[in-house]
């Protein structure tokens, strides 16, 4: 995982480092990032149906194995520890209430 | 293999959404994106693979997830709507409600 390379999308709010795996064809994952867009928080993504199929497989294994979750899109994770899976916008809009937001 | 484009995954979706007696998803953003993925994937792939989903690329591993998938059923008996939010039941459909993310039924 630490050799993804992931897109930058500067925003003006922070709230640590915010890693969003989604997949370029699906419309929850398109929402997401709309919404951080929209709502101009710091993040980083990656389109994981994009990368070669061993890397997306090794990449889905390590996630699922790092933060016991099973793998949906899209797969948000805040600081290397808390992890959203899916477009659930009341966890979403929680996190403009964080700390540093 | 013959690619697809737009209008003929459209076709499809509607075809399928008419056969079964769904609804699609009335937001038309979000239909979009839907109908260009499942477009992008079955260029890919060569079927049409959930664009919700990680596809393998391999059809034999894929078959649960080439739309309409195996979930959709259940699905839309307990959220009245799809995965992907793109097949509605059409006691879903008028109620006006707008689909969101649900949990993942597939084992991964």
């Amino acid at each position: 995982m630490e050799n993804i390379e992931f897109i930058n999308e500067k925003g003006a709010r922070s709230i640590g480092e915010v890693k969003v795996y989604a997949l370029s064809t699906c419309a929850f994952c398109k929402k997401a990032l709309k919404f951080l867009r929209e709502n101009s928080i710091n993040f980083m993504y990656i389109y994981v149906d994009d990368m070669e199929p061993d890397d997306k497989q090794a990449l889905k294994k390590k996630l699922k194995e790092r933060y016991k979750k099973d793998v949906g899109f899209p797969f948000m994770v805040i600081n290397d520890d808390r992890v959203i899976v899916g477009f659930l916008e009341k966890e979403y809009k929680k996190l403009l209430t964080e700390e540093g937001a | 293999m013959k690619k697809k484009d737009y209008n003929d995954t459209m076709t499809f979706v509607s075809m399928v959404a008419e056969k079964q007696n769904w609804e699609l998803n009335r937001d038309s953003e979000h239909l979009e994106i839907i109908i260009n993925g499942l477009t992008k994937n079955y260029n890919r792939y060569g079927y049409f693979s959930c664009p919700c989903r990680d596809g393998s690329g391999i059809k034999e591993k894929d078959m649960d997830i080439i739309c309409p998938c195996d979930y959709c059923r259940p699905d839309q008996e307990e959220y009245g709507h799809c995965y992907c939010g793109l097949y509605l039941t059409k006691k879903f459909y008028s109620s006006g409600e707008e689909p969101g993310s649900i949990p993942e039924r597939r084992k991964s």
